[in-house]
């Protein structure tokens, strides 16, 4: 991995990065679509290609139960097998050991589980996690973990974190010796819960290990935990993880989140947020989800967003033909989903821009003020945004603040018919 | 403002025959060599596809959009489109909503879903029955017209009286349907009558753009080109009756109406037959399905004007497609039946003429089948990728289908900071063919309930049978002799009983019933938990 900071934000912590893998030049900060089992729900590789997205992320643990990796190795590798010749990521498998199957049990060996099809016990080490990714052959591969959720307390969490540092070092030995050192790069987890001391204790361990390591992602969040407890801890991580490489937030899809963790310093991101809520019907834009489901949408001639680049929008698909089709079509969630894809790549789009201009702060403010409207600012996202140095409510001293989590969604309660 | 024109090599009335269909448009024509096909559309939208894959499709040249699902609202939707700004009426609104390109295709407007053969309650002098979302509603002649000046679609179907009630008609039913649908006829043909009164629910549905009501009613009142359904069900002397009405010189105030018309038929561009409710009547009588329709289109045709396009709907196999262009010379037929193969994973493989004969073949490959889990060649053996391996082009001929030969993207969207310019990466390059998505991939995909393969499907089988036309038409070309052997060994080599169709659907239907106890259990267990004693309700499916 080639990868280069070309420009820095002179008051958040936000970068602009070149990150070159084997399958091509992916720029940073991005967001990385979800295609679980080898494929963007809907679409097809090509039609990704089009989208302009250059970095896509596949489910270890799916793959390997299906189609396996016999299937995978004689079709030489996940790339092949889907038609994608761009970058792609997988996982470890570690979050959906837990978050899927109710039977595993961690040992220090590795994970041992229930396989789900013929229920007998499985076990997954660090060292089989790596060696799957490998014949999955993903330009970017992430560690095994001990993933617990982000609302666990107590010594679980410690364990979890030695144990993911333990993990780590399995993960590095295996990788070295693998051989494809120069197609794939290993990513860290930090782990440490929501403890911000465990955090620092687990930073200084993988820190110490960076020679192992292309890359670091930042794990055990997403899961629940308070929003004003989610940017300090990424805060921290970003705060200390090394200048020269590249820094990922798994499961961050919000728009909001998304434009936090970048001013912190965040270069990668991944959630099926964008691609899901699609297929339930929800159009994401810059003034706010778009519910078309609801009846009020049924006579809207106008497209989802005039000034998007997407296939649907620039195509004039109006809000009412979608709403005629959203949830009884798949026709319905494709062009959504082709809309999604293209708003989350257009607003890290934009953040790139905002950084090599010098503009990231205004951007924020710009984007925070069309987005939330009379809505309010979620609380935290000024909290976070302040810690960098940007005041969102700087010249609005009147502005709404909603504390909680502050989501912006369309309900059809706010506007019945 | 288009014209519609169809041509027939030579006047053949009964048997194969060659024609083209032609569109004139301002910019462009639109042919269609027949025989050939047109897309089914379900609320309006080829299932599965995209937009951007319904124009790299280039078996999808004519769509049929069955308008009933829009009845779900009054006035339906579609019909406002003509009054917003940048679109009317003049130019062609159906297409702007549904996204169909003007210049690329066709778009003709039926009021029912051909392949819905679901019971209904009875059609009444003044109203068909059809069915939406949110249940049965009426629709008049009167409305219909209404609406197919405001839509504009290139062609229309009148409206027909056909009962989907229980099957063993009467005499006095059989006598009305005919005498209803000829009268529907007539009122669609029919521009000197009053417009209707603007509905009373208009006002509240207009729009932002306009608050006048009386914009609602249509001001373009032309008619496209009707294609009229032959009536008269399985009764040969119904059917007999309804085409000699046709031919019957128009008298009275209907003639002065209908001017210049002299007859009805002067007004019908082309007939169409819905095979579904077809079938149910005759099977009702006998056993003997098949052989006992094409008599009755022979006589719905007999007397009728030969040089206009005959379109039958919901046929179900190449076999039976043969039959028909054989033994009563249909020129399009629906593709319904190879997209809802799609649905059940089925990939078609199938060509005609047939170049390899050895032994009995299906028409396709059940690709749910753990045979195709390590498969990776391309979907069909009778059709190559652009770039299947060499060994493997014999003299095959190129599938064109987004799966079997694939195209990188000419362009990409570009989001900020990340051109050729800044990322150093080269500027794309020209189109160029990439490799086939394989069985196995699709087979994955099956299995994992992801949408793409179905897409993938869709545009392949819609390729299989565009080139199965293709074929057809080669073959008629040289004469009745090489027909009748051609027709005669591909039903020796393809298996006429559809067994690979009929398993994967099975198949489906399965795992689609096995998800639906999935979800009961889940809800079951969650009810346990929950300590609940309520009774989990009956789901409804829908077969999507």
């Amino acid at each position: 991995m080639q990868f280069q900071v070309i420009a820095k934000c002179n008051t958040t912590r936000a970068r602009v990065s070149r990150m070159t893998l084997a399958h091509g030049v992916t720029m940073l900060p991005t967001f990385m679509p979800v295609a679980t089992q080898a494929a963007i729900k809907g679409l097809t590789a090509n039609q990704m290609q089009a989208l302009g997205v250059t970095l896509i992320l596949n489910n270890t643990y799916h793959l390997n139960l299906r189609p396996g990796l016999e299937v995978l190795n004689q079709a030489g590798g996940a790339h092949k097998f889907q038609g994608w010749d761009r970058n792609l990521l997988t996982d470890s498998g570690g979050f959906q050991l837990v978050s899927l199957s109710k039977f595993t049990t961690i040992t220090e060996e590795g994970a041992l589980f229930a396989s789900p099809f013929t229920g007998e016990p499985t076990m997954l080490t660090p060292e089989e996690s790596i060696s799957i990714q490998h014949i999955i052959g993903a330009d970017i591969i992430m560690q095994l973990d001990d993933v617990v959720s982000s609302l666990t307390t107590g010594p679980r969490v410690e364990e979890a974190m030695n144990r993911s540092v333990r993990w780590l070092d399995r993960c590095i030995a295996q990788h070295e010796k693998s051989g494809t050192k120069s197609t794939q790069n290993l990513f860290a987890i930090v782990q440490g819960g929501l403890d911000s001391v465990l955090r620092d204790r687990c930073l200084d361990a993988m820190i110490a290990r960076r020679n192992g390591v292309a890359g670091y992602a930042i794990g055990g969040l997403s899961g629940g935990e308070e929003k004003d407890v989610f940017w300090r801890v990424i805060k921290q991580c970003c705060d200390k993880l090394p200048e020269e490489r590249p820094r990922y937030s798994m499961g961050i899809g919000f728009a909001e989140d998304l434009l936090v963790c970048v001013a912190l310093g965040v270069d990668m991101a991944d959630c099926v947020f964008p691609t899901r809520t699609a297929r339930f019907g929800v159009a994401l834009t810059h003034d706010g989800p778009l519910n078309l489901k609801l009846s009020k949408h049924a006579k809207e001639f106008q497209s989802i967003d005039e000034s998007c680049p997407c296939p649907t929008c620039t195509d004039k698909t109006s809000r009412a033909m979608l709403h005629h089709i959203v949830t009884h079509e798949t026709a319905g969630a494709h062009a959504l989903t082709l809309h999604n894809v293209v708003f989350q790549a257009q607003v890290m789009g934009r953040a790139r821009e905002a950084i090599i201009a010098g503009t990231f702060p205004d951007y924020l403010k710009q984007f925070f003020a069309r987005y939330f409207g009379d809505a309010g600012y979620p609380e935290w996202c000024v909290n976070a945004l302040r810690s960098v140095g940007v005041d969102l409510l700087e010249g609005t001293p009147a502005a709404k603040i909603v504390s909680g989590n502050g989501a912006k969604w369309e309900y059809a309660a706010i506007n019945p018919q | 403002m288009s014209t519609f024109s169809f041509s027939l090599q030579s006047p053949t009335r009964f048997g194969p025959r060659l024609g083209s269909v032609v569109l004139k448009r301002p910019s462009i024509d639109i042919e269609i060599a027949t025989p050939g096909l047109l897309a089914t559309t379900s609320r309006g939208a080829v299932p599965h596809l995209s937009r951007d894959h319904v124009r790299i499709s280039d078996a999808i040249r004519w769509v049929n959009v069955s308008f009933e699902t829009f009845l779900e609202h009054n006035p339906p939707i579609p019909t406002l489109q003509a009054l917003q700004p940048g679109t009317s009426s003049a130019s062609n609104p159906l297409h702007t909503f549904l996204g169909f390109t003007p210049n690329k295709h066709i778009v003709s407007m039926s009021a029912r879903d051909p392949h819905d053969g679901r019971d209904m309650p009875p059609n009444g002098n003044a109203h068909v029955s059809v069915q939406s979302l949110r249940g049965v509603r009426k629709l008049s002649p009167t409305d219909w017209r209404s609406y197919v000046q405001a839509c504009q679609p290139d062609i229309v179907f009148a409206l027909s009286d056909t009962p989907f009630t229980d099957p063993q008609y009467s005499q006095k039913r059989l006598t009305k349907s005919i005498e209803r649908s000829a009268a529907w006829l007539s009122s669609l043909l029919n521009l000197k009558s009053p417009p209707p009164p603007p509905k009373t629910s208009t006002k509240k549905v207009v729009n932002n753009t306009s608050s006048n009501v009386d914009t609602l009613i249509p001001t373009n009142t032309r008619i496209p080109p009707v294609f009229l359904h032959l009536a008269g069900i399985a009764s040969p002397g119904a059917r007999k009756a309804f085409s000699d009405s046709l031919l019957e010189p128009l008298s009275g105030p209907e003639a002065e109406a209908l001017l210049p018309l002299s007859k009805l038929d002067d007004g019908v561009a082309g007939y169409t037959i819905d095979l579904v409710p077809l079938k149910s009547s005759v099977e009702a009588t006998s056993t003997g399905v098949e052989s006992q329709i094409v008599p009755l289109l022979v006589t719905s045709l007999s007397a009728l004007p030969i040089p206009k396009p005959r379109l039958i709907t919901a046929t179900q196999s190449p076999h039976e497609i043969l039959r028909y262009i054989g033994s009563v010379g249909v020129d399009l037929f629906d593709a319904g039946w190879v997209q809802k193969a799609a649905d059940y994973g089925v990939a078609l493989d199938f060509e005609f003429p047939v170049r390899r004969t050895s032994g009995l073949r299906e028409i396709g490959h059940n690709l749910y089948d753990v045979r195709y889990r390590m498969d990776f060649g391309a979907l069909a053996d009778a059709l190559r990728g652009t770039l299947s391996p060499q060994e493997d082009i014999e003299d095959k001929p190129v599938c064109p289908c987004a799966a079997c030969s694939p195209v990188s993207p000419s362009t990409r969207i570009f989001h900020g900071h990340d051109t050729p310019l800044v990322s150093g990466e080269e500027e794309q390059s020209s189109p160029r063919h990439l490799p086939h998505y394989t069985r196995a991939y699709i087979h994955h995909l099956l299995h994992t309930h992801e949408m793409s393969a179905h897409a993938l499907l869709v545009l392949h089988n819609l390729a299989v049978l565009d080139a199965f036309f293709a074929g057809v038409r080669g073959v008629i070309k040289d004469g009745e002799a090489r027909w009748e052997e051609e027709v005669g060994r591909f039903g020796e080599v393809y298996d006429a009983r559809l067994g690979v169709v009929e398993e994967a659907r099975e198949r489906w239907r399965e795992v689609d019933l096995a998800r639906g106890k999935g979800r009961l259990a889940r809800e079951r267990s969650k009810q346990v938990d929950v300590g609940a004693e309520a009774v989990v309700g009956v789901e409804v499916r829908i077969e999507v």
